[in-house]
C-alpha cells in the first residue's frame, strides 16, 4: 500500500528562486490495484515517484510505502519496492546474469537464492537466449525483459513505473504492461506514471491529473468521464489541464 | 565491508576490467610504453652520435703560425677541415666556418713574462653543426694547453718537449646496483605517484559521473543499498585499480631496465634495478594511504560532476597536481619537516628515504599521519556528496 499525504517538493533555480516541481500531493494506491499518475513533460511525475523511492527527500509532507516512512525508514522503503523508468538504463559491460545477481545481492539476497530466482525467471520472461550475453550487444526487445526481471528480481510488494514504455516498440510496450497486469493479479501495489492515455485507461484502477506539481483531478477513470462529461480519458485530461493553462 | 559494498565492488570491478580503456592504462601501458620508450631513447642517441661522426665541419684558426702543429692536428681529424683567419670573424656564418680556435697574438712572450693567457675555442651551443665542431675539435686543446706548457718551461730555462703526464679527476666509483638504487628513489616515487593517479582516475569518473551520464544512477540508489555502502563499493573498486596501476607500472619499468634493457647490448644500462621485498612492501603500505585519499579526490568530483567529460577535465587537474608534488621526489636534499604535512608531496619524499636507507621516523610519522587523515576527510567529503541530491541531480 502506498499513503502520501501533503507531499511538497521545491528546487532552487538561481534566476526563479525556489521553484515547487510538487505541492500539496496526497493520494492513497491499495495492494492488487494500479494508480496512475497522468500528466505532461515536466508535470512532477518523476519527482513524485523518486520521492517514494526515496531518491528524493521531501520538501515537506510524508508517505508511507508498505507500511514504512520514506523519511523515516528510506531503507525498509527501498527494501519493498520494485523501481522502473523509461529513461534509466542497464550496465553495458555486464551479461545478463551479472546484472541480475548484482541487483539481487544489492536487495540482500544470498547466492543459491539468487541463482534459483534466475532459473525461476528465465522461461517466463524469456531470459534464456541471452542471459550470458552482454548487456550492450542485446536488442532493445532483450533489454527491456532484462528491465523487467530486474525489477521484479527480489519479488518486492510495491512496484514503481516511471514512463516505463518511453522509447518501446508496440511488443515491447505491451510486454510492459502485461506484466502490470500481473502484478495487479498477483495482489502487488503498482503506482504508474503515463502520459499516455490509452495506456491509462487500459491498466490504471484510479488515475490522478497532475499538472505543475498539483493533482487537479483524481479518481476512477468511470468516475472522471463522469465529472467531466467527457467520452475520453484524452478529453477528460485537455479540459482539465487547460483550464490551468487559461489561469497563466 | 558489508555485502552490498562488497557487491557494488565486484560490479565495478567487472566494469573496469572491460573497459578496453582502463586496461590499456592499466596493463598495456607500461609494459608498452616504458620498452618502447626506451628503445626509441637508445635508438636516437646511436643516429645522433652516427651522424655526428659524419658531419662535415670547418673549423677556423686564427694566429695558427704560433702553435704550428695546430693545422696538421686539426687535418687530422676526420670530418674537420681547417680554415686560417686573421682574426676572429663577426659572423661564423659569413665567414662560412663553424667553430673559430683562437691564439692571441704574443702569446708565446705573454707567458714567457709569467703572464696569464686565454687560447678559446668559440662554438654555437644552440647550433647543432656547431656544436659538433667543438666536440670534434676539444681533444685538440690539451695539446694547445700542453705545448704552451712545455714553451713556458723552456722560457724558463726547462729541458723538455713533453710536460709530465698529469692526471686530475673525478671518478664515480658508483656500483651498478648502487646506482640503480640512487635512480629507483629518483624516479620510483614519481612513478609511482603518477601511476596511481592514471589508474584511479577512469575507473573513479566512470564509476561516478559516468554512472549518471549512462542513467543508470537512478536504479542503484532505489536498491535497498545504503549510498554509503554503494559508495565504498565504488571506492574500494576505483582503489583497487589504482593499487593495480602502481604494481604494474613498477614492474613495467623493472621488466624495460632489466628484462628489454638486456636484451639489446647496445643499449646495456648502466645500473641494475634492482629493490628488495622488504622495501616493496613498505612502498606498498606507504602508498596505501595516499591511493586511498587520491581515490577519494577523484570519486568525490566524480560525484560532483554532472557529465563524465566534466569530470575527466576536474581530474586532469588533479591528476596534474599529483604529477607536480610527485616531482619531489627528484630533489637530493633532505628535505625539512614542513614538507611531510603536504599530501602526496610527503608520500613521494617518505618514499625516497625509503629507497635510500635514510628514513626519519618523525618524517614517517607526519607523511602517513598527515595522508591517512586527509584521507578520512576526503572520504567523508565523498560520501556526503553522493548522499546529497542537489548535488547528484544538478543540472
Amino acid at each position: 500500500m502506498i499513503e502520501v499525504q501533503k507531499l511538497l517538493k521545491t528546487f532552487h533555480d538561481r534566476k526563479r528562486g525556489e521553484v515547487a516541481a510538487v505541492q500539496d500531493v496526497s493520494f492513497v494506491c491499495q495492494p492488487g490495484k494500479v494508480f496512475g499518475l497522468l500528466g505532461r513533460n515536466g508535470a512532477g511525475k518523476t519527482t513524485t515517484l523518486r520521492m517514494l523511492a526515496t531518491i528524493l527527500g521531501p520538501t515537506s509532507g510524508t508517505a508511507k510505502v508498505a507500511g514504512h516512512d520514506i523519511i523515516q525508514e528510506p531503507a525498509a522503503v527501498r527494501r519493498a519496492i520494485g523501481y522502473l523508468s523509461g529513461e534509466t538504463k542497464l550496465y553495458d559491460r555486464l551479461t545478463g546474469r551479472e546484472l541480475l545477481e548484482y541487483f539481487g545481492a544489492l536487495a540482500s539476497m544470498g547466492s543459491s537464492a539468487i541463482a534459483a530466482r534466475i532459473e525461476e525467471l528465465r522461461g517466463p520472461f524469456g531470459l534464456g537466449d541471452f542471459l550470458d550475453k552482454r548487456v550492450g550487444k542485446m536488442s532493445t526487445g532483450m533489454k527491456q525483459r532484462l528491465s523487467i526481471s530486474r525489477v521484479v528480481f527480489h519479488d518486492p510488494q510495491v512496484l514503481i513505473f516511471d514512463e516505463p514504455t518511453a522509447g518501446l516498440d508496440v511488443i515491447g510496450a505491451r510486454a510492459v504492461l502485461s506484466l502490470i497486469q500481473d502484478l495487479k493479479k498477483k495482489g502487488r501495489t503498482v503506482i504508474y506514471s503515463t502520459h499516455i492515455m490509452t495506456e491509462a485507461e487500459r491498466i490504471c484502477d484510479e488515475i490522478a491529473i497532475i499538472e505543475r506539481g498539483r493533482i487537479l483531478a483524481q479518481g476512477t477513470v468511470e468516475s472522471l468521464l463522469q465529472r467531466a462529461n467527457q467520452d475520453s480519458l484524452e478529453d477528460v485530461f485537455v479540459e482539465v489541464v487547460g483550464s490551468v493553462d487559461g489561469d497563466r | 565491508m558489508t555485502v552490498k559494498t562488497l557487491a557494488v565492488f565486484r560490479k565495478e570491478a567487472i566494469d573496469t576490467l572491460r573497459d578496453g580503456r582502463s586496461i590499456f592504462a592499466i596493463f598495456v601501458f607500461p609494459f608498452l610504453l616504458y620498452p618502447a620508450m626506451l628503445l626509441f631513447i637508445s635508438w636516437m642517441h646511436m643516429k645522433e652520435a652516427e651522424e655526428a661522426k659524419a658531419l662535415e665541419v670547418r673549423v677556423g684558426v686564427v694566429g695558427g703560425a704560433t702553435l704550428p702543429f695546430l693545422a696538421d692536428s686539426l687535418a687530422a681529424i676526420s670530418g674537420v677541415t681547417p680554415v686560417p683567419l686573421d682574426a676572429p670573424p663577426a659572423s661564423m656564418e659569413t665567414a662560412g666556418v663553424n667553430a673559430v680556435l683562437v691564439v692571441p697574438a704574443g702569446i708565446l712572450e705573454s707567458i714567457a713574462r709569467g703572464d696569464s693567457a686565454r687560447v678559446q675555442l668559440l662554438y654555437k651551443e644552440a647550433d647543432n653543426k656547431s656544436s659538433a665542431a667543438a666536440g670534434r675539435v676539444e681533444p685538440i686543446l690539451d695539446q694547445v694547453r700542453e705545448a704552451l706548457t712545455v714553451s713556458w718551461a723552456q722560457s724558463h730555462g726547462a729541458h723538455t718537449d713533453a710536460p709530465p703526464r698529469l692526471v686530475v679527476e673525478m671518478k664515480d666509483i658508483s656500483l651498478k646496483s648502487e646506482t640503480g638504487r640512487y635512480v629507483a628513489a629518483l624516479l620510483i616515487p614519481f612513478l609511482l605517484m603518477i601511476m596511481v593517479a592514471a589508474g584511479a582516475m577512469q575507473t573513479a569518473i566512470d564509476a561516478t559521473a559516468g554512472e549518471k551520464e549512462r542513467s543508470t544512477l537512478e536504479t542503484l540508489l532505489a536498491t535497498s543499498a545504503s549510498r554509503t555502502e554503494i559508495l565504498l563499493g565504488k571506492c574500494a573498486a576505483v582503489l583497487a585499480a589504482a593499487i593495480t596501476g602502481a604494481v604494474t607500472g613498477v614492474t613495467g619499468l623493472w621488466f624495460t631496465f632489466a628484462v628489454v634493457a638486456k636484451a639489446f647490448p647496445t643499449m646495456s644500462s648502466p645500473f641494475e634495478l634492482t629493490i628488495g621485498p622488504d622495501k616493496l612492501i613498505w612502498l606498498f603500505l606507504t602508498l596505501l594511504p595516499t591511493a586511498v585519499f587520491l581515490t577519494a579526490v577523484l570519486v568525490a568530483i566524480g560525484c560532483f560532476a554532472r557529465s563524465m567529460r566534466e569530470g575527466q577535465t576536474y581530474a586532469t587537474y588533479v591528476y596534474m597536481v599529483a604529477t607536480f608534488l610527485g616531482l619531489g621526489s627528484l630533489g637530493q636534499q633532505t628535505p625539512p619537516l614542513s614538507r611531510f604535512f603536504i599530501p602526496l608531496l610527503n608520500t613521494a619524499l617518505l618514499q625516497r628515504e625509503i629507497l635510500t636507507n635514510s628514513v626519519q621516523m618523525l618524517h614517517a610519522a607526519a607523511a602517513v599521519g598527515v595522508t591517512a587523515a586527509a584521507a578520512a576527510v576526503m572520504l567523508t567529503i565523498a560520501v556526503r556528496l553522493f548522499s546529497n541530491e542537489s548535488v547528484l541531480f544538478r543540472t
